[in-house]
């Protein structure tokens, strides 16, 4: 058993799923899945899978991927329902198969917009309310009013460049949207979206499209700079040596960076989790009073996970300040 | 290098391995899902057009004009300020003037008070001296007249011892001019 446990908290730092014995933290008794239900939501729907599988059971996998179904809250016992999404038909566009059934993913997407959308509202009407009255707005109004004035003026407009109004909308609509899906991916039921390669990296597409396109309005023809290197400077000898090795150097830097976006945002929201997962899991594995310890340490690597959720969606939205802001300033 | 390159682009851009991996009974983590990314474009777009139509217009709006409305009280403030410190520049050169006026004032009445003073004085001493002088002079006229008195008087009174000395009745004029005669002679002296 004890080599089963190192080896898999080794695997779930090591960012890999990491498959824990069933009977190890369900077998034994019912008491045990009442207990990993009452205690635990994020282990609640690996419990009726114990229940069955008699083999190791992967609970960190189902946590962190998208599917087909969702646990909602529910008033009775086990304090969770299990809801299956409906499947639609795929939308044939072109050589395209669009399966645009809703997943779990989705519905934390539209449960973001729409969360993020109503109280932006309500922040607004605040302001509104407040600006009437010839004040500031109080309380989570203002809080919400110095995030966005500190990301607009102190993140995007400077690393943007002058001019740069036309971008805030598109950058403070990623910041925001990707906070409020990396903190419901931290609450009880809730399933981070931003911890899925597909969310991240078509917002990574979007800022690598919003780059593109300020370059070529930026730049107009000087935007082909940016892609095939071509240096007056140089002796005329070295231009087309220096074209040859830069130009897919440049063009493999224009990809690289939504790349790294999407990458860096997935994986920091996914690796947290099965972080948290890992250390869930070993409260389960000891059962006893050692577990104190993955119970500390999960409380305190969800902190971080708070922590990470704000940090995560300022470096996107920084990031693409910058990307925006070096395309517009590039070869001048 | 170009297919590494197709490599990084096919896995930024397009989700072309996502149709191949929705067929797959267990998609992977790092699968790209197709339906996904639709959704998250259109409930991202949608979101952005609410977001800025709805929340962050109306908020940039408000923090905008309250910052007028402060720039405006801030303008407002400065220009009182000025304002009132031309005032009380004003004021100053004011009690300024006035405390130079005073002291003209001042300095002119005591220089007309020592001017007045002198001429006063110089009256004064003027007057004092004509007093001294008439003083004297009238001094010197009633000693004359006193003298004369006196003269008249000791003739007067000498002719009379006289004429009781020799008894006999002198003609007194003829007397009188030898006697008087006699004392111009000793006032000639």
């Amino acid at each position: 058993m004890k080599p089963g446990m190192f080896k898999s908290l080794l695997a779930a730092t090591l960012l890999l799923a990491a498959p824990l014995a069933a009977q190890d933290h369900a077998a034994p008794t019912d008491s045990t899945v009442q207990d990993s239900a009452a205690v635990a939501a994020q282990a609640q729907h690996a419990a009726p899978e114990a229940e069955h599988a008699a083999g190791p059971v992967d609970i960190i996998t189902p946590h962190i991927t998208n599917s087909d179904h969702m646990e909602v809250p529910w008033p009775v016992f086990p304090f969770f329902k299990e809801v299956h999404l409906p499947k639609w038909e795929p939308i044939h566009v072109g050589p395209l198969t669009l399966d645009m059934s809703p997943s779990k993913h989705v519905v934390m997407l539209l449960l973001g917009a729409t969360v993020l959308f109503v109280v932006m509202l309500l922040v607004a009407g605040a302001h509104q309310r407040a600006s009437r009255a010839g004040v500031a707005p109080k309380g989570a109004a203002n809080a919400i009013e110095a995030m966005i004035l500190y990301i607009r003026n102190e993140v995007i407009l400077p690393n943007v460049g002058h001019h740069g109004e036309g971008f805030v909308p598109y950058l403070l609509t990623a910041f925001f949207f990707i906070l409020t899906l990396n903190l419901l991916g931290l609450v009880p039921y809730g399933s981070t979206a931003t911890g899925n390669i597909s969310v991240t990296a078509t917002l990574a597409i979007l800022t690598f499209i919003t780059v593109e396109l300020a370059g070529i309005r930026a730049q107009g023809l000087g935007y082909l700079n940016t892609i095939f290197y071509w240096n007056n400077e140089l002796p005329i000898l070295m231009r087309p040596l220096l074209f040859l090795i830069m130009s897919p150097v440049e063009i493999i830097g224009k990809f690289t960076k939504p790349f790294a976006l999407a990458i860096r945002l997935f994986a920091n929201m996914t690796a947290g989790h099965i972080v948290v997962l890992a250390f869930v899991g070993l409260i389960f594995t000891f059962g006893n009073v050692i577990s104190v310890g993955p119970f500390v340490m999960a409380t305190l690597v969800m902190l971080l996970e708070l922590l990470v959720a704000f940090l995560q969606a300022f470096i996107f939205t920084l990031l693409s300040s910058v990307f925006i802001g070096q395309i517009r300033e590039a070869h001048h | 290098m170009s297919r590494s390159l197709i490599a990084f682009a096919l896995l930024a851009l397009t989700a072309a391995p996502a149709s191949a991996a929705e067929g797959a009974a267990k998609p992977g983590l790092l699968d790209p899902h197709l339906g996904l990314m639709t959704w998250t474009l259109l409930i991202f777009v949608v979101l952005m057009v609410l977001l800025a139509k709805f929340a962050f217009g109306p908020i940039t709006e408000a923090v905008r004009s309250r910052e007028q409305a402060l720039t405006d009280a801030m303008a407002a403030a400065e220009r009182d300020r000025n304002e009132a410190a031309k005032l009380l520049a004003e004021q100053k050169s004011a009690i300024e003037a006035a405390r130079s006026e005073a002291q003209r004032f001042i300095a002119e009445g005591r220089a007309t008070a020592e001017s007045m003073r002198g001429e006063m004085l110089e009256q004064t001493r003027t007057q004092q001296a004509d007093l001294l002088d008439r003083a004297r002079k009238e001094i010197e006229s009633e000693k004359a007249k006193a003298i004369d008195e006196l003269r008249r008087e000791a003739v007067d009174l000498a002719l009379a011892g006289a004429g009781k000395l020799i008894g006999q009745k002198l003609d007194a004029a003829a007397d009188r001019a030898i006697v008087e005669q006699y004392l111009s002679s000793l006032g000639g002296k």
